[in-house]
């Protein structure tokens, strides 16, 4: 048998048999991986929505995508809290082009009526120790509560109501950006993302 | 032919991936902002570096030496993937956070480097001996610049706060420059614990300090 004959059947099999491998690895993981990234979300769900809703946020949702939401038109989940028929809050992730590093994505909870219930960061590249106090400190707790109306939306230095950090302006300004487009979003449509779950909806 | 013992203190110590081959430097220098960090990733690595030296010494005889290179390296690439899924199922959070430099494993030198340079010679059980001890040196140095960062960059040790509120950390140490650094320093103090113990054997034994022990490095 010639040489190059041997060579490209050794390699075919360690091809072969790593693929197969690997098939059955990604079969048996499938499940746990989806079911890990599932509960992932609905710690965060139960973290920023208001408490006592007793469906499952996490599969109660609605697509819908907007330029306030992220620049890039990309659908965004809406997940619905009920309790029974009525209306607890909607979260939903926000996405802030202008962080200091990179997109800063926030999860955003809000009650019927455009009441921020809860915030939480989701993804970041924020500078450790600067930035990344949007996560660490209790500074996401200051958007409870707020509305359009009650509040200038801003960090103190441009006049708002919000704290920046020492050292850190940039990142607290875009995330606080990002809220008030997502929050304004949710107002106009407030209709659309309360309807019940239709076709649409995406597991 | 080297002894078990020798195979061990090698891979883990005088031979050590990071302190004396200086590889695998974008993961060790990436992730080790914490302890945590380092042992996760170290270990990550330990997994694939065994299974591949595992399994490129039972192929060893059946693979042309022509393609022995690719062959590895889709051997080392798909024990990254298996680690990747797995540690992704039941190891959410720690994958979140290694999640970037978990496929980087394949391009760690030092995993193909034990591949060809000891595994593709050597049977199986040394092999296992070999991949487990660079795997637990790689761990360690990993383990040391993580925790050093963490004590430097956030005061903090495993997330516990070690000094208090009044403490004010080196934040740089937590950046990619104190990686660097960190490193830097760790590297001069295994040079210097190295050159002491050269001192205390040629001091020891006069007579066989010349022996051609050198050749080794």
């Amino acid at each position: 048998m010639p040489d190059f004959i041997k060579m490209g059947l050794a390699l075919m099999v360690v091809g072969l048999v790593a693929t197969s491998i690997l098939a059955v690895t990604e079969a048996v993981t499938r499940g746990p991986i989806a079911e890990a990234k599932r509960l992932e979300i609905l710690r965060a769900l139960t973290q920023v929505l208001p408490q006592g809703f007793d469906n499952a946020p996490d599969s109660d949702t609605i697509l819908l995508s907007d330029s306030r939401l992220n620049r890039k038109l990309k659908p965004v989940t809406f997940y619905r809290g009920r309790k029974g028929d009525s209306n607890l809050g909607a979260a939903f992730v926000v996405t802030a082009p202008d962080g200091y590093s990179g997109n800063i994505d926030i999860m955003l909870a809000v009650i019927p009526g455009g009441t921020i219930s809860g915030i939480q960061v989701v993804a970041h590249a924020e500078t450790p120790g600067l930035g990344d106090k949007i996560v660490i400190t209790d500074w996401p707790q200051s958007f409870q509560g707020k509305t359009l109306d009650n509040t200038k939306w801003g960090v103190k230095k441009d006049g708002g109501d919000f704290d920046q950090f020492a050292g850190a302006t940039i990142t607290p300004r875009a995330v606080v950006g990002a809220i008030k487009k997502g929050l304004a979003f949710f107002v106009e449509n407030e209709g659309k993302i309360f309807q019940p779950a239709s076709t649409e909806a995406v597991k | 032919m080297t002894s078990t013992k020798e195979i061990i203190t090698n891979g883990f110590w005088s031979n050590n991936v990071v302190f004396a081959q200086l590889l695998g430097m974008c993961p060790l220098l990436g992730v080790t902002t914490t302890a945590m960090n380092g042992i996760g990733m170290g270990m990550a690595s330990l997994a694939v570096l065994l299974g591949s030296n595992v399994v490129v010494s039972l192929v060893r005889n059946y693979i042309p030496t022509e393609v022995r290179i690719p062959s590895y390296i889709i051997i080392i690439a798909s024990f990254v993937t298996i680690i990747d899924l797995v540690m992704n199922a039941y190891l959410h959070d720690l994958h979140k956070v290694l999640g970037l430099f978990i496929p980087l494993i394949v391009v760690n030198c030092a995993i193909l480097g034990r591949a060809e340079a000891f595994a593709s010679k050597n049977s199986l059980a040394r092999s296992a001996i070999d991949g487990i001890a660079s795997g637990l040196g790689f761990t360690f140095a990993l383990f040391l610049l993580g925790a050093s960062r963490e004590v430097l960059g956030s005061g903090e040790i495993f997330g516990m706060d070690l000094f208090g509120p009044s403490f004010h950390p080196a934040l740089g140490f937590v950046l990619p420059p104190g990686a660097f650094i960190a490193l830097g320093f760790i590297l001069m103090g295994i040079k210097w614990i190295e050159a002491k113990r050269e001192e205390k054997k040629a001091v020891a034994t006069p007579a066989t300090a010349a022996h051609p022990e050198a050749n080794a490095a």
